[in-house]
């Protein structure tokens, strides 16, 4: 079966609903992520990255304007307070311990947090959940949860991104380029 | 960079030599992602995969006066890792026949899901033999030219780039038949 | 990673294996158990000095001027080798957050049990 991927309009209008316009972060959009050490311990790779404000300015200090791609990227993050990533590939079917992720989950529940879109396909035993926090009427953070079978991602983001320019970096810098209709940014197959 | 944000340079190297022990544990910090990757994409296994990594740091440690710069310090240290591993490899036959992840990539997503195929990338290179796997993560994880990797492993270079020739082939087949390539 | 020295990837295949394979991290106390371990050795032997053949003072002298210049230089290079860690640390969250995204829609695209936006918390 082919999958289309027209885009970002999936989620622009839920989050169209919640939101007013870009913001500034509020601290209520940054997640206390904890170690996650039961899930290191298993995993056979783990990604951990911590951007906070700091590093994100250097990590733009070192995107050339004058290259297109790094010019894109430096103008998606330009409004972010920080970018927090845990990602943990497992050699086998996992059952994630939930003590360490009810954590996270019990920050989402608080009213500054609302979750745009939660979906679960059993057959594949895939559950991904995505929150926007939302401070007087605005966007500032993102909190994505996926679970699959053998992976498990938290990201947070800081400061309201603009997903349309995440997309717009598809196909660079490593970033999986979709297969699209017929359109703008590709041919269909 | 979520640790400390110590970065290696000529200073670290010098200050671990004069015995500083937090500058050694700052040069360890910098380079245990470039061994333990090594260490796993060679064994397959993360906890023999850590021991090993531990013992190659342990080794330099003990060897540090031999080091001359930073440059000959990753050299050295990719050089013992795969060594040491295909030592291990050899001595514990085991590991080889780890199961391995299968990740079978879904119809129609080939072109679409790079990370369900670098998943499957990453297993067939984990099936190759040893010394075909070293060269291959020597080339594409540490970026090395043949002439560093046959430094590296003690190994002609044609023989380097023959390993590379077969191996790239292998998992050009095996990728293409799974459809994950085109 | 690649530098000049290096022909350009040259297919698909190539491109896709530098990116399966980059590095990863080991779990979260493995310095501290390096150290352990080092804790236990003996210290290493310094490396052997060459003779000075110089007054104290103009040693001294010059020995301040080349630290500071090497001390420049160094907070140069690491400061450099930061910038360029978190580039790419920055490409890689924003790679991740792009193919859960993608998963998400992936997810709603195949029609399975799929949760209504709602407005009030998890």
């Amino acid at each position: 079966m082919k999958v289309f991927f027209p885009g970002w309009q999936w989620l622009a209008a839920p989050m169209a609903a919640l939101t007013a316009s870009v913001a500034l972060a509020a601290p209520a959009a940054m997640l206390s992520l904890p170690d996650f050490d039961a899930l290191a311990a298993k995993a056979t790779e783990t990604v951990n990255i911590s951007l906070d404000p700091a590093l994100l300015g250097l990590a733009a200090g070192f995107l050339d304007s004058s290259n297109p791609d790094d010019a894109a990227t430096k103008e998606l993050i330009a409004g972010l307070k920080g970018i927090y990533v845990r990602n943990y590939t497992f050699d086998q079917d996992f059952s994630y311990p939930s003590a360490q992720v009810d954590l996270v989950r019990k920050q989402l529940a608080a009213p500054a947090w609302q979750r745009l879109v939660e979906v679960n396909n059993t057959k594949d035993h895939t559950h991904v959940q995505i929150y926007v926090a939302v401070d007087r009427g605005v966007a500032s953070g993102l909190a994505i949860i996926a679970s699959e079978p053998r992976e498990f991602t938290i990201v947070n983001i800081v400061g309201a991104i603009d997903l349309a320019k995440l997309r717009r970096l598809e196909g660079k810098f490593g970033i999986p380029k979709l297969d699209l209709p017929n359109g703008k940014d590709g041919q269909g197959k | 960079m979520s640790g400390d944000g110590e970065c290696t340079g000529g200073d670290l190297l010098r200050r671990a030599l004069a015995g500083e022990r937090a500058a050694f544990g700052a040069l360890v910090g910098t380079h245990q992602r470039m061994v333990f990757s090594l260490a796993l994409r060679m064994l397959r296994d993360r906890h023999a995969a850590e021991d090993l990594a531990q013992e190659v740091f342990l080794q330099l440690y003990r060897s540090l006066s031999a080091v001359s710069s930073e440059a000959h310090l990753a050299f050295w240290l990719r050089k013992v890792t795969v060594h040491r591993a295909i030592d291990r490899l050899r001595r514990e036959p085991r590991l080889e026949m780890a199961p391995l992840e299968e990740a079978q990539v879904p119809a129609g997503e080939a072109h679409s899901r790079d990370p369900i195929l670098e998943r499957r990338l990453r297993s067939l290179v984990a099936q190759l033999p040893p010394a075909a796997r070293a060269v291959v993560l020597l080339r594409y994880q540490e970026d090395l030219d043949p002439a560093d990797i046959a430094r590296t492993l003690r190994m002609p270079v044609n023989t380097v780039k023959s390993h590379l020739k077969r191996s790239l082939a292998e998992l050009r087949e095996r990728m293409t038949s799974s459809g994950a390539l085109t | 990673m690649s530098d000049d020295r290096h022909e350009p990837e040259s297919n698909d295949l190539e491109r896709r294996l530098r990116a399966a394979l980059k590095p990863v991290n080991p779990g979260e106390g493995f310095t501290a158990g390096v150290m352990a371990r080092v804790a236990a050795e003996p210290r290493p032997a310094r490396r052997p000095r060459s003779p000075a053949v110089v007054s104290w003072l103009a040693f001294g002298l010059a020995a301040s001027v080349v630290l500071a210049v090497l001390l420049a230089h160094e907070w140069q290079v690491r400061r450099i080798e930061q910038g360029r860690e978190a580039r790419r640390q920055l490409i890689e969250a924003l790679r991740v957050t792009d193919e859960k995204l993608n998963l998400a829609y992936r997810v709603v695209n195949s029609r399975q049990d799929a949760a209504p936006a709602q407005h009030s918390g998890a």
